[in-house]
């Protein structure tokens, strides 16, 4: 049972839970508090990011703050607010502490807004600390917020703060600190037409599925207008009998034509009103919002719009493939360097090649890509906090709309150029299911930077060396990327159609105003994501790579005289023998299907692979020699292996197959099926194999 | 173009750039209105509409709404100054 932290003061650390709109200033606030202490993680299930930190009090004391996503309203509309909405209902006992207590940041500048999901919160009937953020833009807009009356009128502290200054954190501190936090008189008359049913509702929650009477209460105020019922993987379900008032409420109030959950929305923002009317004084000066029009008149511009978005995408690609080029090459010779260092220091033997081939290269390979995950993780961030992101989603949507997906589906598809994981991680934010796993399910077509060192290498062995213009290789490689987006535009547009139908979802979003973007704040969420990754690399990418490691080199042969043999009749080599039938007719063999095979630790391993298989002692940086050993691989009749058109039949195939054991996992985290994720290998790479038999077939027939 | 006192009601998308209005009645699915009327978009909101035709940006109660097109034809709107009244 979770009593009030005053009465059981000082017993235990008690836990706060920071609750607003988006972009009201939550997480500024939130890391001002705890600093570095800070846990980020997700809520088991669904991939919501969970960042629990820990404050001092004024007395030295501990105290545990939550950080929740942001939401417009405890009625859930995305897996984001549903978190949000079941951690403080009590409904994530299993992960997630209820919290004691609560901070509600609101914008001072729209209050109104923000004070609808206050209102809500207020019905949960713990104690509550308000605080008002952003009271520089309430002052520019000539708005006069009198926290000393909102404090009287809702019973609660109430603290003016501006926290991307730094100001009223103490206050808020010292209000966290108080062992005696008051709760809310919020004596707010539920309307007539529905007050029968909220009363029946509180009274089966109370019995049926055993919720303190006040807990109940706003649950059945929110049951109401919960229409959807959206409900998140780790949250406990309602009782039947609960379940079947509520649905005999809602047949009877449609037969009388009684719109209950307008009623509801209606009451609560009248309370609003009559509370903003006391609290804000508005001066007649107009607010000034002249410069961000200003830009929006560009950015949202039917020609320049396009313009900016494609100018800000192409310097975020050129930053992805130039910058990124020196601190990749030091990893690169890092781990090469680790790697060499290894073999000096061991006896040689199978523990050695274990490490030096299986661990250090295999995680080296993968963290190899971290600049570029920075990089994008970068611009995100600068153009997330600028308030950019929200306009590149609105003007994407006329194009998302097309393939019947909205512009929200934008920022995920573009996260996964850099990897398919951030970006699918990205969906939680789309309200609508269906929009989601469409979103989800075609987000690997994007060329992600794994994809990148197979498509240099084929594009090196396909031209012969010399002579080819940059334009070439410059033109095969646009071609690869857009091949990529057409294919996730195609897909979406058919799913929508036919396994996913539903209406494209009528968008509205708020336009947050331009800020100033704060490279602190950039530069922590680029250090989380970083952490995030290395995460990952240090564990389901270790693991995969051992495995990897052990099937090219298990079962030992006594008689292999060098690599390439040990290979060819290793686990792997028998794997890649066994699915030769299927790839031979796209001209592919058992030594490219060895690699096609190793690709799904992580498709850039297909380098490593190959270097393997042929034989080629690996060098850093020069892939010289095993262009060469590409050349002159052959079938056993002695055609070419790697003629032009078998070089581009492959890079086709790594568009389009799913070949990455991460992303599955993620994907399967996400939909918390593995139906999803093995759907993906059916259809993804089911579509790249028959579309590479065609290329193939048909590149053959013309004599290619 | 009667008389601009009882003025009929528009659709938002078609409430000309610059000019304000009232809403008046939201049409649409249930989840639909309940969205916008949580974001403070509800019946006898004054909206002023900012720009846009296919996608549609506008003004309530100091913060920018962005809509697409069919959003905005479910929400009914009264405007203030009828295009008549010069
Ligand atoms: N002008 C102003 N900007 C703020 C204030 N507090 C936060 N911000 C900025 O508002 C933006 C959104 O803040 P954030 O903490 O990410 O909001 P969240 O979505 O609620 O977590 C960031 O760019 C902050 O720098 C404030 O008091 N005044
Ligand atoms: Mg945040």
């Amino acid at each position: 049972m979770s009593l009030p932290a005053h009465v059981k003061s000082g017993t235990k650390q008690p836990v706060y839970a920071f609750v607003g709109n988006p972009n009201c200033g939550k997480s500024t606030l939130f890391n001002a508090l705890t600093g570095l202490k800070q846990k980020i993680g997700n809520y088991p299930g669904v991939t919501v990011e969970r960042k629990v930190g820990t404050a001092y009090s004024q007395h030295g004391q501990p105290m545990t703050v939550i950080d929740l996503p942001g939401a417009y309203s405890l009625a859930a509309r995305s897996p984001d607010e549903a978190v949000t909405r079941d951690v403080l209902l009590g409904r994530r006992t299993n992960d997630t502490e209820m919290p004691d207590r609560i901070v509600c940041i609101v914008d001072g500048s729209n209050l109104e807004r923000n004070l609808y999901l206050v209102h809500q919160i207020l019905d949960l009937g713990r104690p509550v600390i308000l605080v008002v953020n952003m009271m520089d833009l309430a002052d520019k807009a000539g708005l006069k917020v009198r926290t000393g009356q909102l404090e009287q009128e809702l019973g609660i502290p109430v603290i003016a703060a501006e926290a991307s200054r730094g100001k009223g954190l103490i206050e808020l501190k010292l209000a966290m600190s108080r062992p005696d936090l008051p709760l809310p008189h919020h004596r707010w008359d539920v309307p007539a037409a529905i007050s029968s049913a909220v009363a029946e509702i509180q009274a089966s929650l109370q019995d049926n599925d055993q919720k303190p009477p006040l807990i109940a209460r706003a649950e059945a105020l929110l049951l109401l207008t919960d229409q959807d019922q959206l409900r998140v993987a780790g949250s406990q379900p309602l009782s039947d009998r609960t379940a079947a008032i509520l649905d005999g409420w809602k047949k009877r109030w449609s037969d009388e034509g009684t719109d209950w959950s307008g009623t509801l929305v209606g009451a609560r923002y009248d309370a609003i009103g009559t509370l903003v009317q006391d609290c804000v004084q508005t001066s007649d000066q107009t607010v000034d919002q002249s410069t961000s029009d200003k830009i929006d008149a560009v950015v949202t511009h039917g020609f320049w719009g396009w313009a900016v978005l494609g100018g800000i995408m192409t310097a975020l690609f050129l930053s992805i493939f130039t910058l990124a080029e020196h601190p990749m090459n030091w990893i690169d010779a890092g781990t090469v360097a680790l790697a060499d260092g290894v073999k000096a220091a061991m006896p040689a033997g199978d523990f050695r090649d274990l490490v030096t081939d299986g661990v250090i290269a295999g995680v080296g390979g993968v963290l190899i890509f971290l600049p570029q995950i920075l990089i994008l993780f970068f611009f995100i961030g600068m153009l997330e906090s600028t308030g950019y992101m929200a306009r590149a989603a609105f003007i994407m949507d006329r194009l998302m709309s097309r393939v019947g997906l909205n512009g929200k589906s934008f920022i995920p598809l573009l996260s996964s150029y850099a990897c398919a994981i951030p970006g699918i991680m990205a969906t939680r934010t789309i309200e609508d299911p269906k929009d989601r796993l469409v979103t989800i399910l075609v987000a690997p077509f994007m060329s992600c930077s794994a994809r990148l060192p197979v498509y240099l290498l084929m594009i090196a062995a396909l031209l012969p060396t010399g002579e080819v213009p940059l334009a070439t290789k410059v033109g095969l490689m646009i071609l690869m990327y857009a091949m990529g987006t057409i294919g996730a535009f195609g897909f979406a547009w058919l799913f929508k159609r036919t396994l996913l139908k539903g209406e494209p979802p009528l968008m509205i979003m708020e336009l947050p105003p331009y800020r100033r973007p704060r490279v602190k704040d950039v530069a922590m969420q680029m250090a989380e994501r970083a952490g995030l990754f290395l995460k990952r690399a240090g564990t389901i990418i270790l693991a995969i790579s051992i495995v990897l490691w052990a099937l090219t080199t298990y079962p030992k042969s006594d008689d292999a005289i060098n690599p390439a043999e040990q290979v060819a009749q290793s686990y792997a080599g028998q794997a890649g023998k066994l699915i030769e039938p299927v790839i031979a007719p796209l001209g592919f063999n058992w030594e490219i299907g060895i690699g096609l095979i190793s690709s799904f630790a992580a498709r850039e391993v297909f380098v490593s692979a190959t270097s393997v298989v042929f034989n080629v002692e690996e060098d850093e940086e020069d892939t010289a020699p095993l262009l060469e050993a590409l050349r002159r691989a052959t079938w056993p009749d002695g055609r070419a292996l790697f003629t032009p058109l078998v070089c581009f039949t492959l890079m086709v195939f790594y568009v389009f197959a799913m070949q990455c054991v991460s992303t599955l996992a993620v994907v399967k985290r996400e939909t918390n099926s593995w139906r999803w994720p093995l759907f993906q290998v059916g259809y993804q790479t089911g579509f790249a194999w028959l579309l590479c038999l065609i290329i193939y077939q048909t590149g053959t027939a013309l004599g290619f | 173009m009667s008389n601009p006192a009882t003025s009929s009601l528009l659709p938002l998308c078609q409430l000309s750039a610059g000019s304000m209005g009232m809403v008046i009645e939201l049409k649409g699915e249930g989840t639909f209105r309940q969205r916008v009327r949580e974001l403070g978009f509800g019946e006898s909101t004054a909206v002023k509409k900012v720009s846009g035709k296919s996608t549609i940006i506008c003004q309530v109660n100091g913060t920018r709404i962005a809509l697409s097109h069919d959003a905005a034809r479910q929400i009914m709107v009264r405007p203030s100054h009828p295009p008549v009244s010069a």
